[in-house]
């Protein structure tokens, strides 16, 4: 068993989730940018993802740091079109399960894995120290007097910190066959 | 809400007074959207995909074009295929997977099979049919109408009275080959295809690729975030070209960086280097005015009816299917070089996915405008002469015969002209000596 399962409690991890999604909500985006590692990166695949790396497939969301910052620079901005006014959403995060980076080459994800390249957990650094958390999300959005769901999975690599956790890698995959009409990822999935 | 369209022009060209007006029934009425489905859709050649979607024998995917259920298939010998997905048996859909590799596609419901080039393989108890092999022949999945192919883009056609494909593409299909010609070994698409759906008509994704005037209002945060990356973003030098048989053009000269064409700071040392090495090679290969068109120019292309190509940073491809007057799904491809850089390719999808894409610093924002139109259009249904939008923009300049501008309204004065005469060619009303000038294509062969 892996030294860090020993010290990472599940509730530390789900309590932590939970703040993540009280400060999405609250459209608190430095508190968020905060939550991430320096050279961290935030993935949305599309909803035909089968494991691909992001460079042999496209996605809706591949940022790295530069990007991830910029988006939160342009989300702040009353000029981000898409989102002003805000769109009001509801976070649900459950089924949180904790587990070890043993194998640096394991693909990183849940369930079948194509076997064109996939993510390994080798592709971000030293992750001995590191978990992979896993977990369901529903997000809920009114917007334009309309209310969407998205529904998904969380596949995130977090770093240990002293008050908490740092996200590595931050990945939303969707549950969905498409992004149904009105769907643009305008927020943070 | 279903308003009938009036007697009146669905287009208003007044060159006397310089405007030009689309009805806004264009974008809500159901029995124009009908129209549009016989003919326009029924009866026009339509992007199906990519032939690098299915490199490998018995490879397939299926894809709802005009609302008809479809596979796209290579076969066992490597030919291309498009059936419609529905069982000659009784009409159940054939194929219930999104995408994959078999040599048969079985129907589930009484389990008649088929070849991937659409014979039939077996009927259960075939012997009940008088004259069995016959009538096992008379039953192959049904094919579209016509299918042809340039550069890789599989276009299809649902009646067979269309031109030969390269008639309909004209000009357009030059801009096809200048893509496949950025590099030596030709392009591919990724998979992960971006599959969206927008509350908001076909015609606005049109209008709003032709529309280099909203790009500074609507994008400014992405502008904000390219001008402190040191590109210097301008409206120069970008022109608007009207193509025959509805195709229409965007050039982007004043638009900086493309990947491994057209270097910019942001892009790095190392991309510096590999884009210079790059370029000699072109130069050898395609000569340097043909180099000059295919590299230092952007291009956003519109093949009438259902495809966009954005020939910018990067390259995607975008395909429109209406679903209802206020409601179309997108599917959107990544093209990208057959073999390239590890390097080059990460920095291709970072720049390509960050603007372009439901999920991009930009794309929501253009979402968020047509779906803004989409719903303000109702505030004038049933309004009479406010009733309409204008896209008067540029007339001016076309009377006095300078080329058209991207931040101009050109390109969709071109568009709408063709669209009326599609669809409805006794709705048009012409106003004043119009000029020709916005007839010209654009030749760089
Ligand atoms: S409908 Fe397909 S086998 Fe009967
Ligand atoms: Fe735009």
């Amino acid at each position: 068993m892996s030294a860090v399962l020993d010290t990472v409690k599940r509730s530390d991890v789900e309590d932590w989730l939970y703040a993540e999604a009280d400060i999405l909500d609250a459209w608190d985006y430095d508190a968020w940018l905060a939550l991430f590692e320096p050279g961290a990166r935030f993935e949305v695949p599309t909803t035909d993802f089968r494991g691909w790396s992001p460079l042999g497939s496209g996605s809706f969301v591949t940022d790295d740091w530069d990007l991830i910052k910029a988006r939160v620079k342009r989300l702040k901005s009353r000029k981000a079109h898409a989102e002003n006014p805000h769109s009001r959403t509801h976070r649900l995060v459950s089924n949180v399960r904790l587990h070890a980076i043993t194998d640096p080459a394991a693909p990183l994800r849940v369930g079948p894995v194509s076997t064109d390249v996939a993510v390994t957990a080798r592709d971000f650094g030293d992750l001995s120290h590191c978990l992979r958390v896993t977990a369901s999300f529903v997000v809920h959005r009114a917007r334009d007097g309309r209310f969407d769901s998205y529904v998904g999975r969380y596949d995130h690599v977090l770093a240990p910190a002293d008050d908490g956790f740092r996200f590595r890698l931050r990945r939303s995959i969707l549950g969905h066959e498409v992004l149904t009409a009105g769907a643009r990822l305008s927020f943070i999935l | 809400m279903a308003h009938l369209p009036p007697p009146t022009a669905l287009v208003t060209e007044n060159w006397d007074e310089q405007t030009f007006r689309v009805h806004r029934e264009a974008y809500r009425s159901q029995a124009l959207f009908d129209a549009e489905r016989d003919r326009v859709w029924a009866r026009n050649w339509l992007y199906l995909g990519h032939e690098t979607e299915i490199p490998n024998p018995h490879d397939f995917t299926v894809r709802t074009l005009a609302g008809r259920p479809l596979i796209f298939v290579r076969d066992g010998e490597g030919e291309i295929h498009a059936f419609l997905n529905s069982c000659p048996h009784r009409g159940t859909v054939v194929c219930r997977e999104n995408q994959g590799n078999a040599k048969h596609f079985a129907c589930f419901y009484h389990a008649w099979t088929f070849r991937s080039d659409g014979a039939v393989s077996s009927i259960p108890g075939a012997d009940a049919y008088h004259r069995d092999e016959a009538f096992r022949a008379s039953m192959a999945l049904r094919s579209v109408a016509r299918l042809e192919m340039h550069e890789g883009y599989v276009f299809v056609a649902f009646t067979p009275d269309v031109p030969p494909l390269l008639e309909h593409l004209g000009d357009a299909a030059d801009y096809l080959t200048m893509i496949e010609q950025q590099h030596a070994g030709g392009m591919r698409t990724l998979p992960g295809t971006q599959l969206y759906s927008v509350r908001g008509n076909w015609k606005l994704a049109v209008e709003n690729a032709m529309d280099g005037y909203h790009f500074a209002p609507t994008h400014n945060t992405f502008v904000g975030y390219l001008r402190e990356s040191g590109f210097a973003v301008t409206d120069d030098d970008q022109y608007a070209y009207t193509l025959q048989n509805g195709h229409l053009l965007l050039v982007l000269t004043g638009h900086g960086g493309r990947i491994s064409m057209l270097w910019e700071p942001r892009f790095g040392e190392d991309e510096r280097v590999r884009t210079a090495a790059h370029r000699a090679e072109m130069v050898q290969r395609l000569g340097a005015e043909r180099a000059h068109h295919v590299a230092d120019e952007s291009h956003i292309l519109y093949v009438w009816p259902n495809l966009l190509l954005f020939d910018i940073e990067g390259l995607s491809i975008r395909q429109l299917e209406p679903v209802s007057p206020g409601v179309t799904d997108v599917r959107a491809w990544q093209l990208v070089p057959r073999e390239e850089d590890p390097d080059a390719r990460a920095l291709r999808m970072r720049t390509v996915v960050s603007f372009v894409g439901p999920g991009g610093l930009a794309t929501p924002d253009d979402i968020e405008a047509y779906e803004a139109v989409q719903r303000g259009i109702e505030a004038t249904a049933g309004g009479g002469e406010i009733d309409v939008s204008d896209m008067s923009r540029g007339m001016a300049d076309e009377i006095k015969g300078v080329q058209g501008r991207s931040i101009d309204e050109g390109a969709m004065r071109g568009f709408w002209r063709h669209w009326v005469d599609a669809v409805e060619p006794g709705r048009w009303s012409v106003t004043g000596p119009r000029p020709q000038s916005f007839v010209t294509g654009r030749d760089v062969r």
